[in-house]
């Protein structure tokens, strides 16, 4: 598995479980860090994410993406205020910056609800391989082609990033500079980047595609697997888990509870 | 619209599929310009990606440039819910592009896209191709993020316009000049891969006009009409209808690049 990969190669509970059953658990975490507003609710599917990032031993990936955590929740902490309603105690009040009660904790819900959803995507990432992925999709029943490219795309793209990698080294040894003052200048500077990667890839499209031919290649035939993937009685036990998790918060949001 | 779902009958559309994808997620990662929202955007180069491939590729840089999005996310760590915004909103921003290039009565140039002979003519339809394109990507992606309650779409929506729109028109001519020629070289045009009876018949202006005014009247009065009020009933019924006539405005536009390189 290449370096630029999230996935965690373990053997966790959420690793065994289907890729489709682990889709499942990531809508368990949505809904409910969807349908409610207070933090004090939203707080639940974000701990939820947490223990689920520590049981797929996936922590340690928090070290590469603290940074977009952080910064999603300080925007929302930001943004969000300014387009609520002013209510409750006064929380802040230093100059401009004058927050009530009601602005803070709506504020404070939508940051954790954008956090949490990253974060449940981040357990996903963690525990699911590339090659798990794309048997999920092929197990929801999307079409073969779709899955093929899917796969192929993940195959590839760490070797183009390696590449990006190697061509900005390589450019920049001959002279070229990235790190413009000038915005128009910076932007133009990245065409000698994307050129060589670019052309790189496409070069070869012509063979890779006789190559599949060659080997029977046909995405309009029904096609068989060595490995037909099983629905295991945990897996059902997860999308139980969903069902319910939903519904109640749905119904109790609904009826007013966790919302502003 | 039936070339999105026949171009997955041709091993090259689908191989093409695949290395579209791979290469926007390898290079929207790595090189950034700015970061305008920490997190949620920045300036990246590789936004002109989409533009480019949409116009070469077609149907395929469609599918790509929403694949490559969701592996940019998922290899990136910010895959999720919004993610479903991303996809979609990146599969018109690769869409656009042939739907718009030679469709736009008197705005086109009725030239390839080389920027090699009537430049001007072919800059206008290229800004004009790129703001629609940008435009589509970011009312669809700010619409399900606002109706997420993420991020509102008066916020969100001004960004990723800019964002993508910046990068397209800025590296978008140097970037055709260079690479188009060795891509038509090479056979991969779409209109070289297709089969005929994939592509549409028909070529129709006003869908294509419909495309670059639509999205850009949609976050027009998302953000001075609507304004503040994330995910309200009107951002969400607002957002709905520009999608469907988006859509419908794409199916009608049948596409026009397949006669300019024919008559090139």
């Amino acid at each position: 598995m290449s370096s630029t990969s999230l996935y965690v190669d373990a053997d966790s509970f959420l690793h065994r479980l289907d890729p489709r059953a682990k889709l499942a658990l990531l809508v368990a975490m949505a809904v409910p860090a969807y349908t409610f507003g207070r933090p004090a609710f939203i707080a639940i599917p974000f701990v939820a994410a947490l223990v689920g990032l520590w049981i797929g031993q996936g922590l340690r990936n928090l070290r590469r993406v603290w940074f977009i955590i952080v910064a999603l929740f300080v925007v929302g902490l930001v943004v969000w205020p300014g387009f609520v309603e002013r209510g409750g105690p006064v929380v802040v009040d230093v100059g401009p910056l004058y927050l009530t009660e009601r602005q803070t904790l709506f504020a404070l819900g939508r940051s954790l609800r954008i956090t949490s959803f990253i974060l449940g995507g981040l357990v996903y990432v963690s525990t699911t391989s590339n090659e798990e992925i794309v048997r999920g999709m092929r197990g929801l029943g999307l079409p073969y082609a779709f899955c093929f490219a899917v796969g192929t795309a993940l195959r590839l793209f760490p070797t183009f990033l390696d590449a990006a990698g190697t061509v900005r080294q390589a450019q920049e040894a001959r002279g070229l500079e990235i790190s413009s003052r000038n915005p128009i200048e910076r932007a133009r500077s990245f065409i000698p980047l994307l050129i060589p990667v670019f052309m790189t890839a496409f070069r070869n499209i012509e063979t890779q595609s006789m190559a599949l031919e060659a080997r029977g290649f046909d995405t309009r035939s029904e096609r068989t697997f060595y490995r037909d993937s099983d629905f295991a009685f945990r897996d059902w036990l997860a999308v139980g888990f969903t069902v319910a998790v939903s519904v109640a918060s749905i119904a109790l949001s609904t009826m007013g509870v966790g919302t502003f | 619209m039936r070339e999105l779902l026949t171009m997955w009958r041709d091993t090259r559309m689908v191989m093409l599929v695949a290395v579209v994808a791979a290469v926007y997620a390898a290079l929207l990662i790595p090189f950034k310009l700015f970061t305008i929202l920490p997190g949620l955007t920045s300036i990246r180069p590789a936004n002109v990606l989409p533009v480019f491939f949409g116009i070469a590729f077609g149907p395929a840089a469609a599918w790509g440039s929403a694949i490559g999005n969701l592996i940019g996310d998922v290899f990136g760590g910010t895959f999720g819910p919004g993610s479903v915004g991303g996809f979609v909103g990146n599969f018109f921003f690769g869409l656009v592009g042939y739907k718009l290039w030679g469709n736009l009565g008197p705005l086109s140039s009725g030239e390839e896209p080389d920027f090699r002979d009537q430049r001007l003519r072919q800059l206008i339809e290229y800004v004009a191709v790129a703001v629609a394109a940008a435009a589509a990507c970011a009312a669809i992606i700010a619409w399900v993020v606002d109706a997420l309650e993420l991020v509102p779409f008066s916020v969100l929506g001004p960004i990723i316009l800019t964002n993508n729109a910046v990068s397209a028109i800025v590296l978008g001519p140097p970037l055709f000049y260079l690479a188009y020629p060795r891509v038509k070289e090479m056979g991969l045009l779409y209109p070289d891969v297709l089969r005929n009876e994939d592509l549409p018949d028909r070529a129709n202006s006003a869908g294509a006009w419909a495309i670059l005014v639509v999205p850009l009247v949609w976050i027009g009065i998302a953000v001075f009409v609507l304004g503040g009020a994330p995910g309200s009933t009107a951002q969400i019924g607002l957002g709905a209808v520009g999608f469907l006539v988006t859509a419908a405005a794409a199916y009608v536009a049948g596409e026009n690049f397949s006669a300019v390189v024919r008559d090139a």
